[in-house]
């Protein structure tokens, strides 16, 4: 092994942990790369001289760690600590260890909650037997529905989509008046979880399209939609973009307040 | 406005519910939930949610403890914050007796001891030999070892591929190290003055 092999091996020697960072003589390690320095005649020379000097910086920097931890009202002398550790007996230790000492609290229970919906998913669970099952495809004519057909078997809406947006509009001032505001569970709160999907779906669009303006408060942690009096529709460019906010359990204390 | 109050409140309480779901139940292999997690599901004033939770947990002698990445950051920025685990633990500390009822010996809680203070005293490395080489003046050898192995499968010592000891994330959240240090110091002194 090369001299500055063995350097390099002793400054990763600090790396582990195995002796101290001041044990290392760095004046004494920089001379021995320096006088190396000058018999480099090939790429691998380069890469050990680069090698010992990286090792070495890495040195300074876990001096300058211990210097750092010295300064901190964690530091004691190893020594000292070691003595006193050697001079306890195992129960004073213990002891001195469960003074310091603030277990971890968590929880593996089951709920009552989760048991209770792990049994409800259970029974709606369709048998292995009946999901491998080949699909039975049944063979049918092909026809042509016109669009008022599609209509009447509710493939299409009704009216236009715009229609149903302006027609969502003119409900909002009429119930907050115009340019007025709501809260968005009280907008789109309906009787059933449905309707309310419907309606934040449409609400997602009017407040898009420039019909309402929704503003949220961080502190309520809610939404407000404002009617605005004077509409700016644009569908092809939407102004605000919103999530369609309905979350199950939300609604369901929604109806319950 | 006092709809307004109540409602305020009835989210706030919500929220409180939600963090102690979070906290007290593992969602991961490890227990504890990191900051950001935590801000994503009880949103911007997340903090204050921990602060009005650990207040509450108080007369429980319970804690919400805050472990940091690096544990040298005296005051963590917001990011730092983010990325920081929070844990439950005990506010208070536990008798011998406790300790045995929770399935620990006392030499197994001394070794635990010994091995973390040591580490501290090595600027928090040392080479596994040296751990077991104190640990044998006081336990069996064939304990050590097995001591040492069951200190990194709970988390408290972990262990690099060069075989280097290191605190790992139970230590870090469980053992008030300072504490730990000052009194085996001052335990030493007083046993000399003594003697």
């Amino acid at each position: 092994m090369s001299e500055l092999e063995s350097v390099i091996g002793l400054c990763r020697m600090v790396q582990s942990g195995k002796i101290e960072p001041f044990d290392i003589d760095f004046d004494y390690v920089m001379s021995v790369i320096q006088k190396h320095y000058p018999d480099i005649k090939n790429p691998r020379d380069f890469c050990m001289d680069a090698e010992a000097l990286k090792e070495l910086s890495l040195v300074l920097e876990r001096q300058n760690q211990w210097i750092e931890h010295k300064s901190t009202t964690l530091y004691k002398d190893p020594f000292m600590l070691s003595q006193s550790l050697m001079a306890l007996d195992i129960g004073a230790i213990a002891d001195i260890f469960l003074r310091s000492w603030h277990p971890l609290v968590e929880m593996e229970q089951m709920s009552a909650a989760t048991l209770a919906a792990s049994l409800s998913y259970w029974g709606d669970l369709v048998p292995f037997a009946e999901r491998w099952q080949d699909s039975e495809v049944e063979e049918r004519e092909t026809g042509i529905a016109t669009r008022d057909e599609a209509r009447q078997l509710g493939y299409l809406p009704e009216e236009g989509f715009t229609d149903i947006i302006e027609a969502f509009w003119r409900e909002l001032g009429e119930r907050v008046g115009p340019g007025g505001s709501i809260e968005y569970w009280d907008w789109i709160g309906a009787d059933t979880y449905e309707q309310t999907v419907y309606r934040a779906y449409l609400t997602v669009f009017m407040v898009g399209y420039g019909y309402a303006n929704a503003t949220w408060n961080r502190m309520m942690d809610e939404y407000t939609i404002i009617h605005k009096e004077t509409p700016e529709p644009n569908p092809e460019e939407a102004k605000i973009s919103l999530s369609v906010l309905v979350d199950y359990e939300e609604w369901k204390l929604w109806r319950n307040e | 406005m006092a709809q307004r109050m109540s409602k305020a409140q009835q989210q706030y309480q919500r929220k409180l519910k939600d963090a102690v779901h979070l906290l007290f139940f593992t969602h991961h292999k490890l227990p504890g939930v990191r900051g950001w997690e935590l801000r994503k599901e009880l949103g911007s004033d997340w903090q204050n949610v921990l602060e009005v939770l650990d207040k509450q947990l108080q007369p429980l002698d319970l804690q919400v403890t805050q472990v940091l990445d690096d544990p040298d950051i005296i005051d963590p920025t917001n990011a730092q914050l983010q990325d920081a685990r929070y844990y439950i633990t005990m506010r208070g500390t536990v008798t011998q007796k406790t300790a045995k009822t929770i399935g620990w010996r006392i030499d197994d809680i001394a070794g635990l001891a010994v091995s973390v203070a040591y580490i501290i005293s090595k600027q928090g490395k040392s080479p596994r030999q040296d751990v077991e080489r104190v640990l044998e003046e006081k336990l069996p050898g064939w304990r050590v070892k097995l001591n040492i192995d069951r200190y990194i499968n709970q988390g408290y010592l972990g262990e690099d591929e060069q075989g280097i000891l290191f605190l790992d994330w139970r230590s870090r959240a469980e053992i008030n190290s300072k504490k730990l240090v000052d009194l085996v110091v001052s335990y030493g002194k007083r046993e000399q003055e003594s003697a």
